[in-house]
């Protein structure tokens, strides 16, 4: 049998990442071929919704790497990534994608082989969890399903605007002057993660097909009560209208994003 | 004399809160509405319909709270409370805390761009947590004021709101305030506490999701609710086929502590189930009832009707649990009918909730200084219902008693009635009028439009081209000048407008913005300001019905806005300055009926400093309270009505015409000539309203050997005897609905069940051994006189049920009086031989009404009782202006009651008589006599009697009455030669809409 | 070609309709933008030449919208008058060739902003299935 080789999406800053993983090549510090390399200007311009994507491609991993604190060359970008790979590994758990297939690493331009030691140990990491669920030919359809709702729950301005907040609120002091605890925080932000999930779930199957409240719990395996309360919301914002009312249950269907 | 402070602070902005304060500053006073929450509107706000004509709230009650927003003299401190009461009556000073809103209520244009982008959800208290709202919020959709309020409790502080506020009406710093304010009364109108159904737990409430509470029904139920108005259940959001409704939960409840009744419970129910089946024709609704009370007017018509027509059924029965059944969803109520355990299978059970007192009002009450009853309800008495214990402090709306909104309403008014008197003397001292600049004469000029299009933040932007409709505007004819705003309504552009009035001589000006309904008043203002008549000004809504609704499409939504906007400035180019009539007013009120009610409203009036003329047709004055001897309470009514009657005859404004009636009523508000007879003799006044006040008469009965055997008695009769100190009897039998609730009255009369118990308690004070039997259909002893229901069945009075089947049986047999009654739960017919037959007979209208009704133009209900102009919001006033109603004219009511309606028909006439001169609408029809055939139809038409026919140059033509007309048109429409025109909306005007709207317009140069 | 898309003029009480259409907004319910709102103060207020005038000007629809029978009219009876009128007019319709079906009398609340919605998109979809106003096809309109 032939082993399991992952593949592996990283996303590398070009100011200090970059830099290492070129190092690494300078000085002929050997690494698994396992990883595809990305530059950006910046670790804090990987979007979520462009690491979702990846797996939801067939990625087994992804890294994101930047510079270390404090040395990001746009001065903060690399805390942003860091909020934000957080608040990704919460989607990914939701979508029932393991989030240590996520990884985000500080290498600085003189670290080639921390580099080095990275993709090797993130490829024996994944080797250990074996292939994503995406990866094969027939991917695992709840899966993606659930990946391609954390796609779009990662695109709502609700989730957006929590992580991007997440740095002045837990290390500075709110409009208030006071301080937001991280618990607190991440209290939220679990409670939105899983709320938003969970919409864009409901969201995206009755794109296809109007479905009542018990189809979508039975699909979603979600208490059918839950499952009403989302939809009144997503009704609120225009997103979900009652179709047609089948016997004593009435069907919803997406409507397009205003 | 000092003057008192010419201020009134109206506690709770419900719609009790809101009613009593619009009539006190449209009688001359400043007001002050201090609300808990961050809108006005209460309770009703939340409501679907309303009972007993399925009215849908919002569009009732909206245009009364738009209207309380923009009043010059009411001034709304929302998100507020009352920290401290300082001084006496006429001169307080109290002390508000407001609360920080962190949102500027002069900058906020309600535009929610804020809400859309708060990442914070919290739970939506409004939609009694159906919804999720976010934590930068309003709290309803057509809120007043609709300023958005932060909930700091939900709030993280991350500043999203502020940044995308592009009004920069975010305040982060704003702190919590205290502001002092001088009044000389205060009203309370705080409402009530729906009771947590959770701590009846065989119901099942909070463990159950498909067991919901009343008013979280009534979100269900609603249009703008969690569901959008389609009936579903929480459980897994299917349609429920079967709903039970379980009364009385949390009311008549001992175990509790809450004996009382909460008066509107039963009533809601059946209207819930009514609107259910009329959302869902399959739907089955069962309502578990103790009694029914269906007590108030026309409400037992509308009992049948859900009955009948419906389908509603109707158990009477105990309740003992609510259970789920196991693996669904469904509940089992399990229940004890005529003694028979039983159960049955529901989808959804909704519990009617009883009313509490308000929250923390213990605390509240002791910062007032009033005293609260057993119940914590607001401390009042029979006879002055409306006071608190504390001088210059009143109290209106489900405060005092539980109540449903028109008996809250006529209290409101009837509290405004009684601060207004207390602080007469202040009148007109603290109330502002704006200067305002002379009116440019423009009909003589060409019209030059100027156009104002609103982006309304992005509201309108994001969507609407609209710098493109700005630059088409300018090719409009007779457009000279057009701009866009950022927010056309915020204080700036105001500005702004006046200016460009001025520098560009508009004569005509359009704002192309949200809708006329909440905007119109404001830019009307600002033209007004400029020296421009408020009528040349018209209104563009290219943001409620259209940006806002053609999101996707925003090509198409900027050629839709281009096209309103080209049909509203053709309608603008013809407008015309029109002049408000002003019409003088005779402050002179004239009452007619000199019952408890017809005294009392004319010793409000006096003491607001009017005269009055007072016509009793008998030759004294106290009506039907002249036969009543005692009370429940410990109140002399004797030694009060001739206290009232005293303070009346004395009182040198009100004139007391005895043995009077009158003849003939001619004339319209601010301007009744009457013509008065005594015997012979004529006697002409001149007054600025009229108040009815005729009362109603106890039913003859013909039944149950009613004036054949001398032992059969009306209530009345044995109360007289009682009085006289005559009676003696060992059994004592009493049978309900006498006349009433039959097919040929099949309304319920309301007292006699309170008035049965009152006078079995007595017969069991003065001789305890005599029993008594009272047979009834349903006791119907609402409010706090539940009580007294319970004191008469803890003394041993025996209720006795019958229903329309088998009613109760009356021989005399050689001698003897024989009853036959039912007993319900043995079914078997059994014999009482009493000493007296007493029947609860019906209280019926005045047979004057007929005639009363004909010569004030007004109308009477099927029943024959007088019909207000609207059953829920405005219960004391007829649709004729300057014509008001209280008491048992109205229908059957209990002393306090028809004393707060009183003053409540009196704070209404003070709206009027306040004034010198009345400034009526101006856009109202008028008549060109030339072309006018004198064919009457539209007279006819008119529900408001505003038009006369009147004799011009030998032939009959049509005039309309200006005050009274109200401008809907209908008259205008219905003219066969087409002799009326509609001002404001003239069929030249409109024509030039409609075309406009469909076709392209360019101008000649 | 392009599609048709049928030209409304919809006559709206100021008190329930007008209040509804409104609601729509407020709630971002969405219909297509076909309808030209005329705010008069009372359905009783529409005079069928104003409705003449629609169709003769173009219209392919024109909506009578009115607050609920019997009892929500705030000038107590307007609503029953627009209903005697509008039933009447369509009768007449027909003799000057134009379908009863353009013109449509509804009742809205100003709670029903779904239903306001409702009723637009489904007259939108069976004017569409009526076509153009024979009097615009046929090039008659005067002006």
């Amino acid at each position: 049998m032939v082993e399991f080789e992952p593949k592996i999406i990283g996303f590398l800053c070009n100011w200090c990442s970059y830099a290492g993983a070129d190092l690494a090549g300078v000085s002929r510090i050997q690494y698994p071929p396992n990883i595809r390399v990305i530059r950006v200007m910046c670790s804090g311009r990987v979007d979520p919704v462009i690491v979702l994507e990846m797996f939801a491609n067939g990625a087994d991993g992804v890294m994101v790497m930047g510079c270390h604190p404090g040395e990001c060359h746009y001065l903060e970008g690399n805390l942003y990534a860091e909020w934000r790979i957080k608040m990704l590994k919460k989607l990914m758990a939701c979508a029932g994608l393991e989030p240590e297939r996520l990884r985000l690493e500080w290498v600085s331009a003189a670290e080639g082989s921390r580099f080095a030691n990275m993709v090797k140990d993130f490829t024996n990491q994944l080797k250990g969890l074996g292939p994503s669920p995406l990866a094969s030919e027939k991917p695992d359809e709840t899966i993606l399903a659930s990946i391609r709702a954390a796609e779009r729950a990662a695109g709502t301005s609700r989730l957006r605007t929590l992580v991007g907040r997440e740095k002045e609120l837990a290390e500075e002091e709110n409009v208030y002057g006071e301080k937001v605890t991280q618990e607190e925080f991440d209290k939220l932000m679990d409670e939105s993660v899983k709320e938003e999930h969970l919409r864009s779930r409901i969201y995206l199957l009755t794109k296809d097909k109007s479905m009542s409240v018990k189809e979508l719990a039975k699909h979603l395996s979600v208490d059918t009560r839950v499952v009403l309360r989302h939809i009144v919301v997503l009704r609120r914002k225009g997103l979900l209208a009652m179709d047609r009312i089948e016997g004593i249950s009435p069907l919803y269907v997406a409507l397009e994003a205003r | 004399m000092v003057d008192k402070v010419g201020a009134v602070l109206v506690v709770g902005g419900g719609i009790a809160g809101i009613q009593a304060a619009l009539d006190l500053a449209d009688s001359g006073f400043r007001v002050y509405v201090v609300e808990d929450t961050p809108s006005i509107g209460g309770t009703m706000t939340q409501l679907d319909k309303t009972f007993p004509t399925n009215d849908c709230a919002m569009c009732i009650l909206a245009p009364k709270l738009v209207r309380a927003g923009r009043h010059a003299n009411v001034h709304l401190i929302t998100n507020a409370e009352i920290k401290k009461v300082k001084g006496e009556p006429g001169n307080f000073k109290v002390t508000i805390t407001r609360r920080a809103r962190y949102v500027d209520e002069e900058k906020c244009t309600g535009c929610g761009v804020c809400a859309q982008e708060c990442p914070v959800e919290a739970i939506d208290e409004y939609e009694q947590g159906l919804s999720r709202r976010s934590a930068v919020f309003v709290k309803y959709l057509q809120a007043v004021p609709s300023t958005f309020a932060i909930d700091r409790e939900k709030c993280i502080g991350c500043g999203t709101c502020q940044e995308v506020c592009r009004a920069d009406a975010i305040i982060y710093e704003e702190k919590d305030e205290d502001v002092e304010l001088s009044v000389g009364a205060i009203i309370l109108a705080l409402g009530f506490e729906e009771f947590d159904p959770s701590l009846k737990s065989e119901y099942g409430y909070s463990r159950y999701s498909n067991v919901v509470s009343s008013i979280e029904f009534e979100r269900i139920l609603s249009a703008t609710g969690p569901y959008g108005g389609t009936v579903l259940r929480p459980s897994d959001g299917d349609l429920p086929r079967k709903i039970a409704f379980i009364q009385c939960v949390g009311s008549r409840d001992a175990k509790l502590g809450n004996n009382y009744c909460s008066s509107a419970c039963c009533m809601y129910a059946i209207k819930e189930a009514v609107i259910a089946r009329e959302h869902n024709p399959n739907l089955q609704c069962t309502i578990f009832f103790m009694d029914i009370r269906a007590y108030g007017k026309e409400f037992d018509a509308y009992y049948s009707r859900a009955e009948e027509e419906y389908g509603v059924r109707f158990v009477r029965s105990r309740i003992s649990d609510v259970k789920k059944v196991l693996g669904s969803q469904n509940l089992i109520v399990r229940y004890v009918e005529d003694g028979e355990p039983k159960e049955e299978e529901f989808n959804l059970v909704v519990l009617s909730v009883g009313m509490k007192p308000p929250k923390h009002v213990e605390e509240l009450a002791k910062t007032i200084g009033i005293k609260l009853n057993k119940y914590n309800f607001c401390s009042t008495e029979t006879f002055s219902p409306l006071a608190t214990s504390r001088l210059g402090v009143f109290v209106c709306g489900a405060f005092s008693s539980p109540k449903d909104i028109p008996e809250s309403v006529a209290q409101a008014s009837g509290a405004a009635a009684r601060a207004g008197s207390l602080i007469a003397t202040g009148r007109g001292k603290l109330t502002v009028a704006k200067k305002l600049p002379p009116e440019i004469e423009v009909s003589d000029k060409e019209p030059r439009v100027g156009v104002f299009v609103c982006h309304c933040g992005t509201n309108i932007g994001g969507i609407v081209n609209v710098p493109e409709v700005v630059e088409y505007a300018k090719t409009l004819p007779s457009v000279v000048y057009a701009e866009h705003n950022l927010y056309t309504c915020s204080q700036d552009t105001q500005r702004t407008i006046r200016e460009k009035i001025k520098e560009h001589n508009l004569n005509r000006v359009v704002v192309a913005s949200c809708t006329p309904r909440t905007h119109e008043p404001l830019f009307r203002e600002t033209i007004r300001e400029a020296g421009l008549n408020i009528y040349l000004f018209e209104m563009a809504n290219i943001r409620d019905q259209c940006s806002w609704v053609h999101m996707h499409e925003p090509e198409k939504a900027t050629e839709k806005a281009k096209d309103l906007v080209r049909s509203i400035v053709a309608k603008a180019r013809l407008l015309k300055p029109l002049k408000k009539p002003m019409i003088d007013v005779t402050p002179v009120g004239l009452v007619i009926g000199g019952g408890l009610s017809g005294m009392t409203a004319s010793l409000e009036l006096a003491k607001q400093g009017f005269e009055v003329h007072l016509v009793e047709k008998e030759k004294e004055l106290g009506g039907n309270l002249r036969h009543i001897h005692y009370m429940l309470g410990s109140e002399d009514p004797q030694e009060r009505l001739r206290s009232i009657i005293k303070e009346v005859t004395e009182n040198e404004k009100i004139h007391v015409h005895l043995d009077a009636e009158v003849a003939d009523i001619e004339g319209y508000v601010g301007n009744f000539e009457t013509t008065l007879t005594r015997g012979s003799d004529k006697k002409g006044i001149n007054h600025g309203i009229v108040i009815v006040a005729t009362g109603a008469v106890e039913y003859k009965p013909t039944e149950y050997l009613y004036g054949i055997d001398s032992r059969v008695l009306t209530q009345r009769e044995l109360e007289e005897k009682i009085g006289e100190g005559e009676f003696k009897a060992r059994t004592v039998v009493m049978i309900q609905c006498v006349g009433s609730r039959n097919d040929e009255r099949p309304n319920c009369s309301r007292i006699c069940c309170v008035q049965a118990v009152k006078n079995a308690l007595k017969i069991k004070e003065l001789s305890p051994e005599t029993d008594v039997y009272i047979l009834y259909k349903d006791i119907r002893t609402y409010g706090f006189n539940e009580d007294y229901y319970r004191k008469a069945a803890d003394e041993g009075v025996l209720f006795i049920r019958y229903d329309d089947d088998h009613k109760p049986k009356v021989t005399q047999e050689n001698g003897t009086l024989k009853i036959l009654a039912m007993a319900p739960v043995l079914k078997t017919w059994f014999p009482i031989e009493p000493d007296l037959l007493v029947l609860s007979a019906a209280t019926i209208p005045n047979p004057d009404n007929e005639r009363i009704a004909q010569m004030l133009k007004v109308p009477l209900t099927k029943d024959r009782f007088f019909l207000e102009a609207h059953m829920k919001l405005r219960p004391v006033d007829f649709a004729t202006d300057g014509v008001f109603l209280c008491g048992l004219a109205h229908s059957p009511k209990l002393i306090e009651e028809s004393i707060s309606q009183a003053c409540g028909a009196a704070a209404r006439a003070a709206t009027i008589l306040s004034k010198k001169r009345l400034e009526v609408e101006g856009a109202i029809a008028n008549v060109n006599e030339d072309l006018c055939s004198g064919c009457r139809i539209c007279e006819a038409v008119c529900e408001y009697s505003a038009i006369e026919m009147k004799e011009k140059d030998g032939k009959l033509v049509s005039s309309v009455l200006e005050a009274l007309c109200k401008g809907c048109g209908v008259c205008g429409s219905t003219c066969p030669t087409g002799a009326i025109s509609m001002l404001h909306f003239t069929d030249e005007e409109i024509l030039a809409q409609v075309r406009a709207a469909l076709k392209e317009e360019k101008k000649y140069d | 070609m392009t599609e048709f898309d049928p030209k409304i003029v919809g006559f709206l009480c100021n008190w329930c309709s007008y209040a509804g259409a409104d609601l729509a907004g407020v709630s971002r319910i969405q219909y297509p933008p076909n309808i030209r709102i005329v705010r008069v103060m009372c359905s009783g207020r529409v005079d069928p030449a104003f409705i003449l005038e629609a169709f003769k000007s173009g219209a392919d629809g024109v909506l009578v919208a009115g607050c609920h029978l019997p009892a929500d009219c705030h000038y107590i009876s307007g609503n029953f008058k627009a209903y005697r009128r509008v039933t009447l007019l369509k009768k007449l319709l027909q003799q000057f060739g134009i379908e009863p079906e353009r013109l449509r009398l509804e009742w809205v609340s100003a709670s029903e902003g779904d239903r306001f919605a409702t009723i637009i998109k489904d007259m939108v979809k069976e004017i569409k299935k009526l076509g153009p106003n024979p009097l615009r096809a046929g090039g008659k309109t005067s002006g």
